[in-house]
């Protein structure tokens, strides 16, 4: 009714920004690491592909469960963990989120809803169907939310899984995070279907596509599908398309690319500098406080890279603990 | 003889899917819709067939299904060359092919998509007409039919066998100028919003709607037109249009009630019915500049919100008459019947020197 130029307050819209830039710093501070041999092991980042994350995190709370992917940093900020421990984890250290055990591929906080990144691709998917068939039990509203790659939503499990939350009509959204290229493969190669709606239409269920890097697009949908579910409308699929500004993996030699594709990705197709141009453009929000939050989101970074660099490493008498649990 | 195919693969992907039960054309059923046109394009002579690239999944499937034909023995598909361009996924996919099929001088483009894609095509396919099928979500401006019968009446359309001007109708639009230096266009309604973000583009919840604009008024379409259209029914070949004046109406149905003067109750997305609350409406006379009464906020083009403007812009509307041409389906059909194009008893069947019982 008002005429308020945003559905979202300016508050939110800060925090929205704060977290896609403490992803970005996150993923850019680790593409140099990993170069400079710092980090242990494959790290897939998720720069240029924040909006989602963030957009879709913004209608979860803490008890609502995701389970995410291989390239699972900017989930895990988004849904909450705490970026020291991440940077820890990251780094093989005690300091760690899973006490430098589980690495990049495995970073988990259950106390934040985080069921874990993943290092086998589509194997999320069933996961968020536990944590949702456990949320229409207790009929306490939550959602579940998988993420799934382009490539991974071939996987038997996460067809499985869409098969599955329909039949049981669970509280859970399966995000499909399309960027265009599985590992290296695009998507007109490898899915049948083509389309990402066509599919989940197969399971009788609704597909919306969205622009992923329209931070407001993401959130909108996100909101409608999150709030279907909750209230029992069943389960749904969002595709974001989006695009990540660096490999498959670090190191990834990114041949399938062509020429100044990034450099055009990073100029025309920053989920970030879309926001802010939106956010700043109609008077919502002041650029200064979008620096201010630049410079805390850099500040924080150096200070999660100087705290696990200084953490030890897990010693051989960790090598046991935490592994099997008792329910005894 | 040539003809375009502009074969949106991306019309009917947006959130009305989830909040209004709407339709998911498939990619493999639109495939089948081009398949169905070709053949039909083919019987009447068409010679080439130039189709806009992309990548979300009809051209595999269509070169697949006229491969699988040919395997067979089967040609009675129109030869398809699609244009060489880097595909980039956007609605500059569409505007690229357009501007190529207009320069290589096709004599209409067939469109599938909804009222967003035709209105990209309209934005540079100047006096070339569209032939419209469906394949969106609200598809006010292509109406529902068969293509099959659209690509019959097209290919006896471009073919000279349906006189010019029984073939083509023309249609108004509206001209949105910001400034006098942006000017966009709309093929059925342009909507004025208070919100300030394109976000999911479409439009589903009313209340942040203020002024609505049409270029016809038809009760027995969906969207936002069926506003206007609900209210003062004004047909798509009459010269006026309607000016929407909206009177949001609370959310919180506990608050006092404001009273608009009229309140409807309006299908503004497939099955999802809205009340609308209307201060007032009028008619909008051809060539006319109308200033919009909201002064900041966002302006939708066909149901998707597109361009924001705020208290520094100078914003005016203006109905244009015979602005884009179209495929008159119907009186193709009519006159083709009515004079014998059908029958394999005449001289030649369909396609222009083409022999009967070939």
């Amino acid at each position: 009714m008002t005429d308020q130029p945003f559905s979202i307050d300016r508050d939110t819209l800060l925090d929205a920004y704060r977290t896609m830039k403490t992803i970005r710093e996150f993923e850019e501070r680790l593409h140099v690491d990993v170069a400079r041999g710092d980090i242990p092991g494959f790290v897939h980042l998720y720069a240029g592909e924040e909006a989602a994350a963030t957009a879709i995190m913004l209608h979860l709370g803490e008890s609502d469960r995701i389970a995410s992917t291989h390239r699972g940093h900017g989930h895990c900020i988004a849904k909450g963990v705490d970026v020291k421990e991440m940077m820890g984890e990251i780094r093989g250290k005690a300091s760690g989120a899973c006490k430098g055990k589980g690495g990049s591929m495995h970073i988990a906080d259950l106390s934040k809803g985080m069921m874990g990144a993943n290092g086998i691709l589509g194997a999320g998917a069933p996961l968020a169907c536990g944590a949702a068939l456990a949320a229409k039990r207790r009929g306490d509203g939550g959602v579940a939310i998988s993420f799934v790659g382009d490539g991974a939503s071939n996987q038997g499990m996460f067809l499985e899984s869409l098969n599955l939350a329909a039949v049981w009509n669970l509280p859970v959204i399966f995000v499909v995070e399309n960027n265009g290229y599985a590992e290296s493969t695009a998507m007109e190669w490898a899915v049948a279907c083509d389309s990402y709606v066509d599919r989940a239409s197969g399971f009788g269920m609704p597909g919306v596509t969205v622009d992923g890097t329209d931070f407001f697009a993401v959130y909108e949908a996100a909101g409608e599908v999150i709030r279907r579910a909750r209230e029992g409308g069943g389960p749904s699929l969002l595709e974001c398309k989006m695009y990540r500004f660096y490999g498959h993996f670090e190191g990834d030699a990114q041949t399938y690319r062509a020429e100044g594709e990034v450099e055009n990705l990073r100029e025309n197709h920053d989920c970030i500098k879309i926001f802010r141009a939106a956010v700043t453009g109609a008077g919502a929000v002041d650029p200064a406080d979008l620096n201010a939050i630049d410079a805390e989101a850099l500040a924080l970074i150096n200070e999660a890279v100087a705290h696990a660099a200084a953490a030890p490493m897990p010693g051989p008498e960790d090598l046991e603990t935490d592994v099997y649990i008792s329910y005894a | 003889m040539r003809v375009g195919l502009v074969a949106n693969p991306f019309s009917a992907r947006d959130i009305r899917r989830v909040i209004a039960n709407a339709a998911s054309l498939q990619i493999t059923d639109r495939a089948n819709i081009v398949l169905r046109v070709l053949a039909c394009l083919g019987a009447c002579g068409v010679s080439e067939v130039l189709a806009m690239p992309e990548r979300g999944g009809i051209r595999a499937h269509v070169e697949r299904g006229i491969e699988r034909a040919r395997n067979t023995g089967d040609e009675r598909f129109a030869p398809v060359r699609h244009l060489d361009f880097p595909v980039t996924g956007t609605v500059e996919d569409t505007r690229r092919a357009v501007r190529a099929m207009v320069a290589e001088g096709v004599s209409a483009i067939v469109v599938l998509g909804g009222d967003g894609t035709h209105r990209a095509v309209a934005m540079d396919c100047g006096r070339i007409p569209i032939a419209c099928v469906s394949t969106g979500t609200n598809n006010a401006f292509p109406d529902h039919r068969e293509p099959t019968v659209t690509g019959l009446a097209t290919g006896l359309a471009v073919t000279g066998q349906v006189p010019p001007e029984v073939a083509y109708a023309a249609n108004k639009r509206l001209l949105v100028s910001i400034n006098e230096t942006e000017h966009h266009p709309a093929l059925v309604d342009v909507a004025l919003v208070a919100e300030r973000v394109v976000g999911a583009r479409a439009l589903w919840r009313p209340e942040s709607l203020r002024e609505l604009y049409v270029t016809f008024a038809d009760p027995s379409v969906i969207g936002l037109s069926a506003i206007a259209g609900f209210l003062d029914p004004v047909g798509r070949r009459e010269p006026e249009g309607v000016m929407v004046d909206i009177a949001p109406l609370p959310a919180d149905a506990s608050r006092p009630d404001t009273s608009p003067a009229v309140r409807i109750d309006v299908p503004i997305a497939p099955g999802w019915l809205r009340t609308i609350g209307v201060r007032s409406w009028s008619r909008l006379a051809p060539g006319a500049s109308r200033v919009p009464r909201l002064r900041a906020g966002m302006i939708a083009l066909d149901g998707e919100r597109e361009v924001g403007f705020g208290e520094d812009d100078d914003v005016r509307i203006v109905l244009e008459p015979d602005a884009v041409r179209t495929v008159d389906v119907e009186a193709c059909m009519d006159y083709a019947a009515r004079n014998g194009l059908f029958r394999r008893d005449e001289r030649r069947a369909l396609g222009a020197g083409r022999p009967a019982g070939e």
